[in-house]
């Protein structure tokens, strides 16, 4: 793409959907904002998952101290679950993220095909 | 801690890895798209592990084990959050940004909305934060090479200085991109290895919480130390001491008396008077003497012996908490704000925001081929960090355990460098040059990363598109070799002025101007078409305006007695302050949204922008905004 708008593209789109898309008429401003809005709703989708992890942990504390006094081989449950369950589940929503999104760029590119 | 040959060994071999393999890959950087971008042609196993790399600094490699040391489980928002930061910079940013393909956040901020004055004041953003971030890596260099081997301060910043900028100008983007890669394998291994040895030696994981039921930490060695005048000490419990000749201490058994001159009495004066401080008494010590607990604040230079078994004495900078509450949630961190959730997720907030807004590790982006290629190295990057950040709180916590003598010596973020000489023989001294190699790869790769990143700003944008746009591709590359030059010396002198402020506190002002400015930026700009050109830089220039104005002005409360009473009357004020991004962050946000619904109107040609941030690579359609 160009600086001023216009598509410097390799290779002329081939179909019309892409032509459409590709040339920003209003039916491929639909197209887009539909690959938009699904991309954002399964981002913020992951990230309210772990958002929800990471804040229910303090609220716990907060309101049912006991849990803070488990513990698993004499080591706090608090501390396993921030300090080392976080990390594969970050992994773990990464993971799912990067597959879903490809599947949506790969759908997407499919119907303009 | 002693001085100690194996560390600076270790120190030596770093520096030298790092200087030859910057050297060697000068050879293969020629163009500016090798020293920009490293010709976005870097496979993700190797931009992640450089991308971990640089983002690991010295608050990561030092910084989290001595907070854990000191605070206990607040802590480990930190290094979660650090994190986590990647998970959101995945989510939201890191797949639309490489399609733009942009040089830096400056590119971005003029292409997406075609406003070079936008692109200016980016600029601006990006050397504030990239030398906010600088100054505590230069701390960092400086205390190590100083606790490694005695030698000064300055001498860390100096040599550290050098060898980062004979890494930048010498390969670019290519060349630390070699480095940096090289770099996180030296940290994984030195922090995790140690830690590891140190778990099986002294008995797993739960020897830090055994002590809980004891409630006290208490020194598992006879310790002496060093005390000079001013110097404060709180005793948790009764402590026997055995002073070696004479001293002469303030008493008192609450409220902490800090202020050095409080002690108005000399050792000669008998009786010694009574203290001006109310609730507190002069108490001349001599031989071996058990003191209530209380509060010390020393007269005078002296030696202290404190036997095996007494209650470690806490120095000023650490509360002298029971094992008990250091260990639960809401301890002495949050604990002692008063509203402890609130902080909690405010802490949470501006730690994992500000990631997404660092302008140094969003550049890295570039460096992949693709989008698809950015997506899967960020995810390697939460597998790296995840990795990594499961060690610095196992030694933290052994810390306590192990050596809270560094408690009283205020000592704590040194606890990496310390613990493993504790395993004793030639493994304890391997081990210590292992540490100590690794912690120097901590600031360097950071800083390195920086440089490259103010030298970006400052010869690809300042020169290359303000000053000189007409400048050819070579007198921009001597242009980016100049500005290192210039940053590195401009950091290295700034460095030697913030002895005095902690290195994690440093670390956090960066980031909550980064969660106040480019986080907003980015999100809305990638995500919100209806953003316009005049709310974004209204919003941009609000929020980091705002959180630059309210750390600067704590950083002269540090330094100016007036401020800080003013400040210290009013301890809301002070907080948010302190602690900007609760605020500064919704009111980008807010600026942004409010400003575009108000006066609508886009900049032209929006829907090109979007669909080159969002159009898959499989159509076909892409090419990017700096061609080759």
């Amino acid at each position: 793409m160009g600086r001023d708008g216009h598509p410097t593209s390799p290779g002329q789109p081939s179909s019309s959907g892409l032509r459409e898309f590709s040339e920003q008429t209003e039916v491929g401003g639909i197209f887009l904002q539909a690959l938009m809005r699904r991309q954002l709703r399964l981002s913020l989708g992951v990230a309210a998952v772990f958002f929800v992890f990471l804040g229910a942990q303090p609220l716990l504390s907060t309101v049912w101290r006991p849990w803070t006094r488990w513990e698993v081989a004499g080591v706090p449950v608090t501390w396993v679950v921030l300090g080392v369950l976080s990390y594969p589940l970050l992994v773990w929503l990464g993971r799912h993220y990067v597959r879903r999104a490809e599947e949506v760029d790969e759908e997407f590119t499919d119907l303009l095909r | 801690m002693t001085p100690s040959v194996a560390a600076v060994l270790g120190l030596v071999a770093m520096a030298l890895i790092s200087i030859l393999a910057g050297l060697f890959a000068r050879r293969y950087s020629r163009t500016t798209s090798d020293f920009m971008v490293a010709a976005r042609a870097v496979p993700p196993r190797v931009n992640a592990a450089a991308i971990s790399g640089e983002y690991l600094s010295a608050a990561s490699f030092l910084g989290v084990a001595g907070l854990v040391m000191q605070f206990g489980y607040d802590v480990l928002w930190y290094p979660v959050g650090y994190a986590a930061g990647y998970l959101l910079l995945l989510l939201f940013v890191a797949g639309p940004l490489r399609r733009f393909g942009a040089y830096t956040i400056p590119d971005f901020a003029e292409g997406r909305f075609d406003s070079p004055k936008f692109r200016r004041l980016a600029v601006i953003l990006v050397l504030v934060i990239g030398f906010f971030y600088a100054l505590p890596q230069m701390k960092a260099a400086g205390l190590t090479v100083e606790t490694a081997s005695g030698l000064p301060y300055w001498v860390g910043v100096a040599v550290v200085a050098v060898v980062v900028v004979t890494a930048v100008t010498g390969g670019g983007m290519r060349g630390i991109t070699l480095v940096q890669s090289l770099q996180f394998a030296a940290k994984i291994f030195a922090i995790s290895l140690p830690a590891f040895l140190l778990l099986l030696h002294f008995g797993g994981p739960a020897t830090p919480f055994a002590a809980a039921r004891g409630q006290l930490v208490r020194l598992p060695a006879s310790t002496t130390y060093r005390v000079s005048r001013g110097e404060l000490w709180q005793l948790p419990r009764a402590t026997s001491l055995d002073v070696e000749g004479e001293a002469l201490v303030l008493w008192s058994r609450e409220d902490p008396v800090r202020a050095p001159g409080a002690v108005t009495a000399e050792v000669g004066d008998t009786p010694a008077p009574s203290s001006p401080v109310r609730g507190s008494k002069h108490l001349l010590l001599f031989g071996r003497q058990r003191i209530p607990a209380g509060t010390l604040v020393w007269g005078g230079s002296a030696t202290v012996l404190v036997p095996k078994g007494q209650p470690a004495p806490f120095g000023s900078a650490t509360p002298a908490a029971t094992t008990a509450s250091w260990s639960a949630p809401f301890g002495p961190l949050a604990g002692g704000s008063g509203h402890p959730l609130l902080f909690t997720y405010s802490l949470i907030l501006a730690i994992v925001l500000g990631t997404i807004g660092l302008p140094h590790i969003l550049v890295r982006f570039y460096t992949n081929p693709d989008a698809r290629a950015a997506r899967r190295t960020a995810l390697l990057v939460l597998v790296l960090l995840g990795a990594f950040y499961l060690w610095p709180p196992v030694f933290g916590a052994l810390g306590r355990a192990l050596d809270p003598s560094l408690y009283g010596n205020n000592l704590t973020d040194a606890v990496v460098l310390v613990l493993p000489s504790l395993l004793g023989g030639w493994l304890g001294q391997l081990l210590l040059a292992v540490v100590a190699a690794g912690a120097f790869a901590a600031f360097t790769s950071t800083l390195s990363g920086l440089l490259v990143s103010l030298a970006g700003a400052l010869g690809h944008d300042v020169y290359g598109r303000w000053l000189r746009p007409s400048a050819s591709a070579h007198r921009r590359r001597v242009a980016f070799q100049v500005a290192a030059v210039g940053a590195g010396a401009l950091a290295a002198a700034l460095g030697l002025m913030v002895g005095q402020f902690d290195i994690s506190v440093l670390v956090g002002w960066a980031f909550a101007i980064a969660a106040s400015s480019f986080f907003p930026l980015l999100v809305l700009g990638i995500w919100w078409p209806r953003l316009t050109t005049r709310a974004a830089a209204l919003g941009v220039a609000l929020g980091g305006g705002t959180a630059t104005l309210a750390i600067v002005t704590t950083m002269v409360a540090t330094l100016s007695p007036q401020v800080e009473d003013f400040l210290a009357r009013s301890s809301g004020l002070a907080v948010i302050l302190a602690q900007p991004a609760i605020v500064t962050v919704p009111l980008a946000f807010a600026t942004m949204v409010l400003g575009s619904l108000l006066r609508p109107g886009p900049p032209p040609g929006v829907a090109a922008k979007l669909v080159q941030l969002h159009a898959p690579e499989l159509l076909g359609l892409r090419s990017d905004y700096i061609p080759e």
